[in-house]
C-alpha cells in the first residue's frame, strides 16, 4: 500500500490548497502590496479544479477507448491494410504543437468547452495510439501462435494474451497523453474553457502576479498529483505482472 | 513471408485509398468549400461545392476523386505511379479552387469583403495529404522522391499565390496587413526555440557526462529533469514571473539587459528547462549504449580515453543524440507559441491576439506557420539523423 501514499498525500494537499487559498491572503498581500484584490474570486478554485479535471478525464477516457480500438483494428488481419497509414498519422500528428491544434479548433467549432474537448481528445489520442500499436506489435509472434495452438479463439488471444502483454506500454501512453492534456487544458482558458488557467490569464491581463501565482501553483500541483497516481499504478502493474513474465 | 506479402499487397486491391477517396468525396459535397465575409469580424455566408466553384469545376473535383477510388481498386501492378501523379497534381493545384471561388463570389465594389477557406476545403486538403502519404508508403519511395514531391507542391502553391488571384483570401489579407510583424515574429520564434535548444544541448551534454562518470548522480538528475517536464508550461511561465521581477528590481544591471518578469527571459528559461529531459535522456542512453566490445577494440588499437570518446563513442552516439535534438526542437517550437502569453512574441502572439479579437484568420496566421515550422524541423532533423547513421565499411 505504500505506493499509494504519495498520490493520496498530494491529492489531500491539492484539495486543501484549492479550498483554503483565501487563508493565504496575508502572504499574497505581502508579495503584492499595491493591489486591492490579491485572491482570485471570479470562480472558486475548487470549481475550476473540478472543471479542469473533468475535461482531462473525459478526453482521456474517450481518447483511450478510441485509440485502443483503432490500434486493435489496425493490427487485426481485417485492418492490416490501414496499419502503415495509422502509424504514420500517429507519429506525424504528434509533431503538431498542441497550442496550434487548440487554435485550429476555434475557427472550426467556435469558442467554449466543446472545441477544447474535441482538441484534447484528438491530440491526446495520438500517444495512446502509438503506444497501443507498439505494444500489440511487440507481442512475440510465437506467444500468439502458442495461444492459438492451445485452442484459444483469436478474440480470446486478444483479450487474455495480447492486451495484458501490451497493457504496460498502453498505460505509459495514457500517462503521456494525460500530462500533455493537463497543460493544454490550462491554455484552453484563452478560448473560453473555465480551467485553472483562468487565474493565470486574468493575472497576466491585469498585471496581478498574485493571481498568476495562485493559478500556476494549482496547475503544477494538479499535474504532479495525476503523475504520481500514474507512477503508483505503473508500480502496481509491474509488481503484479513482471515477476510472472520474468520467471 | 515478407516477399510474399509485398508482392501480394502490390497487386491486391488497396482498401485504404478507396475509403479515403469516398470520405473526401462525401465531405467535399456536404461541407462548405469557402466562405464570403463582408468584413473582418462579421460571420460570412458559406458556399457548398457547386455554388462555390460552379458545375464544371465541381465535376472535375468529383471526377478526380472517383478516379483515385477506381484506380486503387484495379488489380494492376503499376497503379501507384499514376495514382501518385493524380493525387500529387490535385494537391499542387488545390489553391486554384479558392481562386475560382473568389473570382465568382467576391463583390466588386466591397473593398473590405474577403473570402475565407471553408471546412470542405480543409477536409479535402487533409484527406488528399493522407492519400499521398499512403501512396508514398506503398511505393516504398526514398526520401529524395518524397522531398521532390513536397517541393513541387509547395512551389506550385507559392506560384499560385504570387499570381494575385488569392489577394482577397482573408489569410493573405491578414498577412499583407502586417508583413513586418510577421517577419519579426518568425525571427523571434526561431531565436527563442533554437536558442533554448542550443543552450539545453550544451547543458544536457555536461549533465550526461556527469551521469556517466558517477552512478550516484543518475537518479537525481533524471528525476529532476523529468519533474520539470511534468509541470504544465503555463504554470512554469507563471511561476517564473515573480522571482524574475524580484531579481530585476534588485539588480538594475539585469533590468538593463532586458530581463524582467515577462518577456523573453522567463520564456527562454522555461524552454531550456523543458528541453532538458529528452536531451539528457537521449545523450546519456546514446553514450552508454556504445558496445563495450567496440571500446575494447579501440583500446586494443592504442586509443587513449580521450580519442576513444571523440573518435568512437561520440560518432556512434550522434544519431540518437540528434533524435533527442529533434524531439526537443519540435517541443520548443510549440512551447514558444505559448510563451507569447507572457509577452515573448513569436507566432503565438498572432494566435492569442486573434483569439482575443475573435479574428479567426489572424489565429490561422499564427497557427499555420507554427505547424509548418514544426513539420519542417521534424523533416530536416530526421534526415540529419539518418545521414549520420554509420554505414558498415564492408557492406
Amino acid at each position: 500500500m505504500r505506493v499509494w501514499l504519495p498520490p493520496v498525500m498530494l491529492t489531500v494537499l491539492l484539495c486543501a490548497l484549492s479550498a483554503g487559498m483565501p487563508a493565504l491572503e496575508p502572504l499574497f498581500e505581502w508579495m503584492q502590496p499595491d493591489k486591492q484584490n490579491v485572491i482570485y474570486e471570479r470562480e472558486s478554485f475548487l470549481f475550476l479544479l473540478q472543471n479542469h479535471l473533468m475535461l482531462v478525464v473525459i478526453s482521456a477516457l474517450v481518447g483511450t477507448v478510441a485509440a485502443v480500438a483503432g490500434g486493435i483494428f489496425a493490427t487485426r488481419p481485417a485492418g492490416r491494410d490501414f496499419l502503415p497509414l495509422v502509424s504514420q498519422i500517429a507519429s506525424i500528428g504528434q509533431t503538431f504543437p498542441p497550442v496550434a491544434v487548440l487554435a485550429l479548433a476555434v475557427p472550426v467549432l467556435g469558442f467554449g468547452e466543446a472545441p477544447i474537448l474535441v482538441a484534447l481528445i484528438l491530440y491526446g489520442l495520438l500517444p495512446i495510439l502509438r503506444n497501443t500499436l507498439a505494444g500489440l506489435e511487440g507481442v512475440d509472434a510465437t506467444v500468439r501462435q502458442a495461444a492459438l495452438g492451445m485452442g484459444m479463439s483469436p478474440f480470446q488471444v486478444l483479450l487474455q494474451v495480447e492486451l495484458p502483454l501490451a497493457g504496460r506500454v498502453i498505460l505509459a501512453g495514457i500517462r503521456t497523453s494525460v500530462t500533455i492534456n493537463i497543460a493544454t487544458a490550462a491554455i484552453g482558458s484563452t478560448i473560453g474553457a473555465r480551467t485553472l488557467g483562468d487565474p493565470v490569464i486574468a493575472g497576466l491581463v491585469n498585471g496581478n502576479t498574485a493571481y498568476v501565482l495562485q493559478g500556476a501553483i494549482l496547475i503544477g500541483m494538479l499535474a504532479l498529483t495525476v503523475d504520481s497516481l500514474f507512477e503508483a499504478a505503473e508500480r502496481v502493474w509491474d509488481r503484479r505482472f513482471l515477476p510472472q513474465t520474468a520467471g | 513471408m515478407s516477399i510474399y506479402s509485398s508482392v501480394a499487397s502490390n497487386t491486391m486491391p488497396n482498401r485504404v485509398l478507396p475509403v479515403l477517396g469516398c470520405l473526401a468525396l462525401a465531405l467535399v459535397w456536404l461541407l462548405d468549400l469557402g466562405v464570403i465575409q463582408p468584413n473582418r469580424i462579421v460571420p460570412g455566408t458559406g458556399h457548398g461545392l457547386i455554388s462555390a466553384v460552379g458545375g464544371p469545376w465541381a465535376g472535375l473535383v468529383s471526377l478526380v476523386l472517383a478516379g483515385c477510388v477506381l484506380l486503387s481498386f484495379l488489380p494492376l501492378r503499376r497503379r501507384y505511379l499514376p495514382l501518385l501523379g493524380l493525387v500529387g497534381l490535385s494537391l499542387a493545384l488545390l489553391p486554384l479552387l479558392l481562386e475560382v471561388f473568389a473570382g465568382r463570389h467576391l463583390p466588386e465594389d466591397a473593398p473590405y469583403a474577403r473570402s475565407s477557406i471553408g471546412a470542405g476545403f480543409w477536409c479535402l486538403l487533409f484527406l488528399l495529404s493522407l492519400m499521398l502519404i499512403e501512396i508514398l508508403g506503398r511505393l516504398g519511395s526514398g526520401r529524395g522522391l518524397q522531398l521532390m514531391i513536397l517541393a513541387v507542391i509547395v512551389g506550385s502553391w507559392l506560384w499560385i499565390l504570387r499570381g494575385g488571384g488569392l489577394e482577397s483570401l482573408s489569410l493573405v489579407r491578414e498577412f499583407n496587413a502586417r508583413p513586418d510583424k510577421f517577419e519579426q515574429a518568425l525571427w523571434t520564434h526561431l531565436a527563442l526555440a533554437f536558442g533554448a535548444v542550443g543552450i539545453s544541448a550544451g547543458l544536457a551534454f555536461l549533465l550526461a557526462l556527469k551521469m556517466i562518470r558517477s552512478v550516484a548522480w543518475r537518479r537525481p538528475i533524471l528525476g529532476a529533469v523529468s519533474f520539470l517536464q511534468t509541470i504544465p508550461s503555463l504554470a512554469v511561465f507563471g511561476l517564473l514571473i515573480a522571482p524574475l521581477s524580484a531579481l530585476a528590481a534588485a539588480f538594475p544591471a539585469l533590468q538593463a539587459m532586458g530581463i524582467r518578469g515577462i518577456g523573453w527571459a522567463p520564456a527562454l528559461l522555461a524552454l531550456v528547462a523543458y528541453s532538458l529531459l529528452p536531451m539528457v535522456r537521449n545523450t546519456f542512453v546514446a553514450l552508454t549504449e556504445v558496445p563495450e566490445s567496440l571500446a575494447d577494440a579501440g583500446r586494443g588499437m592504442g586509443m587513449n580515453e580521450r580519442q576513444l570518446f571523440f573518435k568512437l563513442k561520440l560518432p556512434l552516439a550522434l544519431p540518437v543524440i540528434v533524435e533527442g535534438v529533434r524531439i526537443t526542437t519540435i517541443q520548443a517550437i510549440g512551447l514558444t507559441a505559448v510563451a507569447a502569453l507572457i509577452g515573448a512574441g513569436g507566432f503565438g502572439s498572432f494566435i492569442f491576439q486573434g483569439l482575443g479579437q475573435a479574428a479567426m484568420d489572424l489565429v490561422l496566421l499564427g497557427a499555420l506557420p507554427t505547424i509548418a515550422l514544426a513539420l519542417l524541423a521534424d523533416a530536416l532533423l530526421t534526415m540529419l539523423a539518418a545521414s549520420l547513421k554509420p554505414t558498415p565499411a564492408t557492406a
